[in-house]
């Protein structure tokens, strides 16, 4: 079987737990976890395209999370664009958006590249808080989403948004994985490595450099849309600089040598997030101090850890 | 936007020394953190982002000293030296277990610390903002330059940052040690080809940035108000000042600081809403001529 | 293919890295670089590879002048380099090495459509691993080779873009002896068997003046003198200069 195959099968069978599984036991809780889930693990995914895929260090790639929702939201209450087609052209403009950014920022080099980017999303942040007319300023764009339809499911049912958050989940990872495992990938993976032997192998750093930011802006993008659903509108929030420190730290805690990783950092950082609110009033601080026994204890994420030391025992055993 | 204000101001003297006083201690603040941030990763390659945490325990001590003593002079010493040990100790305890790691481990690191000691200022001080008001030497009548009101603290604020910035360029300049920590920030590699003692030196830089940040913090705390998350604020703009200036260049840091400070002082009559916004053009600016900064060293 | 550069100039600072050299390297010949350090040698190769830009001065492959042209263009153009300090993909293996590199060479380094590696690859890079004598560490993560061998995989993964000349930054730096007598037995192999023209830079006398056949002399920038071993070993600016009479002795 090829890993195309293998993959594209399990993400099928995953996807029929995750569908089947409000016939078997119904939690609004689980639901309200995997659609809150869907938004960041996307988002922390496409993030992990930069850092773990290429070594691109992003600190400002929440922009595009924000960008993707203010986009949608806009959409759907300024135009009569129905769900699909606002869907679609929100991922479309981020990705000129992302062509406008990257080719600023891909110019510059590690810590340099990452402030930037910062500095970009910082930016734009401001924009939105300064344009009220068009964003409604520092309250956001309240007022919900209109015509909440897609392929005749309404998604005003916690239900059926959970439906299409695991859908797009499932597709969203499966597409990013074929595309590190793609020859793309492996070119991304050579410019990790070693950047200058990349360029003397004849590949014109600033093409699949910038390729790869346009992509993982778009599939922020997605998580920013699903964002948007969940919330019912758009808030600074979404583009404001925690959101993206919040994907640095999902990435970094579940691994970013792991393609599923991200994926998990995101669960157990939501999962946390949940936990300590509802036990202490200083969440911060229990947080802080179990990143600090992640980081200091494990050194790396979580199923890289798990994978490291699974490939040291089989060494040990032969 | 009311540019019609901006022209007016910069017709009208008094306005201009104003904002041009306000510029210059939000630079000068600024660079005292700045100085710590930019010196720490020249010489050891780290992005401390936890800086912005120094300078908010230097602002609460600062302010539980004097409450306690009375003295506005004492209060600021005690703040530097707490935060020149709580600099070594972070550096000791913490980040010297992740060198040559991924940088995004640090900002992991970092991120821990200052989500702890906000909560821990939160519950030693309290979630509420405090003021720590004018120290009583500083009471007295503002002083007049041009028309324009010059409150005596910003005076006096202005002097000691400036003396405090001379002799960081002083100490950084003249001292065998500051040679050292200067050769170091240009030229990480040399540090080990002259058999200096590493451990003592990222230890010192660490206490040298953390002693500035909680002196910067001390200094400001009679014109802000305090609030566990102050930091954060702060770090950014001293993150784009050291950007700006060329990681690892004090005298770049210096002059981003003052600008930056300006682009406030200015910003805020003809943008109101937007100065933050100003920051960051300028420093996307900068980066775009200048890749590396204004005197930063092009990295290979 | 014919490699020329026509008064070749880079300037570091005030100081001059490279000063006015004019030399030719005929077609299939293999020659080396020799000169003390901080003669400007690896200086030198980075001009000709178009890895830093000259300030002023001419590069020519087969007559056609390549000194404005990327990096990219100058590989497209049939030249290929290692590097001082070898160059390669550590956290992959040496088949995915050069897998990576094949593909790159065949311009499908953006191929999305697919799962990598892409089809032919594999059986190519089987072929450049035999040829420098990897195969058997084919499946090994590079990062955990030996020395020597990562100088080989570097070299492999310049001769991934079948080059017609290849740049050779010190191949033998660092080795022991035994290591060293392999990797000049490989080039050797590689330079007769790719019909190559080939440019290296070596440390080592006994190895220069024995597998070379013309000898280029940099001193501080200029070229000292440049010609067959022979000519070298009794051009009296060389000796006086670099060589010393008793590394001379036969």
């Amino acid at each position: 079987m090829t890993p195309l195959a293998r993959e594209g099968g399990i993400a099928l069978i995953v996807l029929a737990l995750l569908l089947g599984a409000p016939a078997l036991f119904s939690s609004p809780a689980f639901e309200d976890f995997i659609i809150r889930l869907s938004a960041l693990a996307l988002f922390a995914s496409s993030l992990n395209l930069l850092v773990g895929a290429s070594g691109m260090i992003s600190f400002g790639h929440g922009m595009f999370y924000g960008f993707g929702a203010y986009a949608f939201a806009l959409l759907m209450q300024r135009t009569a664009l129905s769900l699909l087609p606002a869907f679609l052209l929100t991922l479309g403009l981020t990705a000129l958006a992302a062509l406008l950014v990257g080719g600023v920022c891909i110019r510059l080099k590690t810590i340099y590249f990452a402030f930037v980017t910062l500095a970009i999303q910082m930016l734009f942040y401001s924009v939105i808080i300064s344009w009220e007319s068009l964003t409604g300023g520092d309250q956001g764009l309240r007022g919900g989403i209109p015509r909440r339809v897609i392929a005749g499911l309404d998604i005003n049912h916690q239900r059926h948004l959970y439906q299409v958050c695991a859908l797009l989940l499932v597709v969203g990872l499966f597409a990013m994985r074929h595309i590190t495992a793609s020859p793309f990938g492996m070119t991304l993976r050579m410019i990790r490595d070693n950047e200058a032997r990349a360029a003397f192998l004849g590949i014109p750093l600033w093409r699949p450099k910038l390729a790869v930011f346009v992509l993982a802006a778009v599939f922020a993008a997605l998580g920013g849309v699903l964002a948007s659903l969940f919330v019912s509108g758009a808030y600074p929030e979404l583009a404001d600089w925690p959101i993206s420190g919040q994907a640095i730290f999902a990435v970094m805690l579940g691994g970013i040598e792991s393609f599923l990783g991200p994926l998990a950092g995101s669960a157990i950082l939501l999962a946390l997030n949940d936990i300590f609110t509802r036990i202490t009033e200083y969440h911060g601080l229990v947080q802080g101090g179990v990143i600090l026994l992640f980081a200091l204890g494990l050194r790396r994420g979580v199923l890289d850890f798990l994978r490291r030391d699974r490939a040291r025992g089989e060494a040990a055993s032969r | 936007m009311d540019l019609e204000a901006l022209v007016a101001c910069f017709g009208s003297l008094a306005c201009v020394v104003t904002q041009t006083t306000s510029g210059l201690i939000v630079g000068l603040l600024l660079f005292l953190v700045a100085a710590g941030l930019t010196l720490i990763f020249g010489v050891l390659k780290i992005v401390n982002f936890a800086h912005g945490t120094f300078y908010m325990l230097g602002a609460y001590i600062a302010y539980s000293v004097l409450r306690a003593s009375g003295s506005y002079g004492l209060a600021v010493l005690a703040a530097g030296a707490a935060m020149a040990v709580f600099g070594v100790a972070f550096e000791r305890f913490l980040i010297a277990r992740v060198y040559g790691g991924n940088v995004l481990m640090q900002l992991l690191i970092c991120y821990a610390v200052v989500l702890i000691f906000d909560d821990l200022v939160k519950l030693v001080w309290g979630a509420d903002f405090h003021a720590m008001g004018m120290p009583d030497a500083f009471q007295r009548a503002p002083i007049f330059i041009a028309g324009g009101v010059v409150p005596p603290f910003y005076a006096g604020l202005i002097a000691v940052s400036l003396c405090l910035a001379a002799l960081l360029g002083l100490g950084l300049g003249v001292t065998r040690i500051g040679k050292i920590i200067t050769a170091a920030a240009d030229n990480p590699q040399m540090v080990s080809a002259l058999g200096i003692n590493t451990t003592a030196l990222f230890a010192l830089v660490f206490g040298l940035g953390g002693g500035l940040a909680g002196l910067a913090g001390a200094l400001a705390a009679p014109v802000r108000s305090l609030s566990p998350g102050m930091g954060f604020s702060v770090l950014i703009e001293s993150f784009i000042i050291t950007v700006i200036g060329g990681m690892g260049s004090i005298a770049g840091a210096l002059l981003a600081a003052i600008g930056i400070g300006l682009l406030r002082g200015f910003g805020t009559i003809g943008f109101p809403l937007f100065t933050d916004g100003l920051i960051y053009a300028a420093m996307i600016l900068v980066l775009l001529l200048r890749p590396s900064g204004l005197f930063g060293r092009e990295m290979v | 293919m014919k490699l020329e550069v026509r008064h070749l100039t880079k300037r570091f600072g005030g100081v001059a890295a490279i000063d006015d050299v004019t030399l030719a390297f005929p077609s299939g010949s293999l020659s080396a670089v020799i000169g003390p350090n901080g003669a400007g040698k690896s200086t030198f190769f980075n001009l000709i590879s178009g890895a830093i830009r000259a300030d002023g001065g001419h590069v020519l492959i087969d007559g056609e002048d390549i000194t404005a042209h990327g990096q990219a263009a100058i590989v497209r153009r049939g030249l290929g380099r290692a590097f001082q300090v070898a160059r390669f993909f550590p956290t992959m293996t040496v088949r995915e090495n050069l897998m990576a590199a094949v593909a790159a060479h065949r311009g499908q380094w953006g191929d999305l459509m697919r799962r990598f590696p892409p089809p032919g690859a594999s059986p190519r890079a089987r072929e450049i691993a035999a040829m420098l004598g990897l195969a058997d560490s084919s499946d090994r993560v590079a990062a955990t080779l030996s020395h020597g061998d990562q100088k080989l995989l570097d070299i492999a993964l310049a001769l991934a873009l079948e080059p017609k000349i290849l740049l050779l930054d010190e191949p033998t730096a660092g080795m022991g002896p035994e290591e060293r007598a392999r990797m000049i037995d490989r080039v050797q192999h590689v330079w007769s068997e790719q019909k190559l023209t080939l440019v290296f830079i070596e440390h080592d006398m006994d190895i220069v003046f024995r597998i070379a056949e013309r000898i280029a002399v940099l001193c501080y920038g200029r070229l000292l003198a440049a010609g067959t071993p022979a000519a070298i070993r009794g051009d009296p600016a060389v000796i006086a200069a670099y060589l010393g009479t008793e590394v001379l002795a036969p």
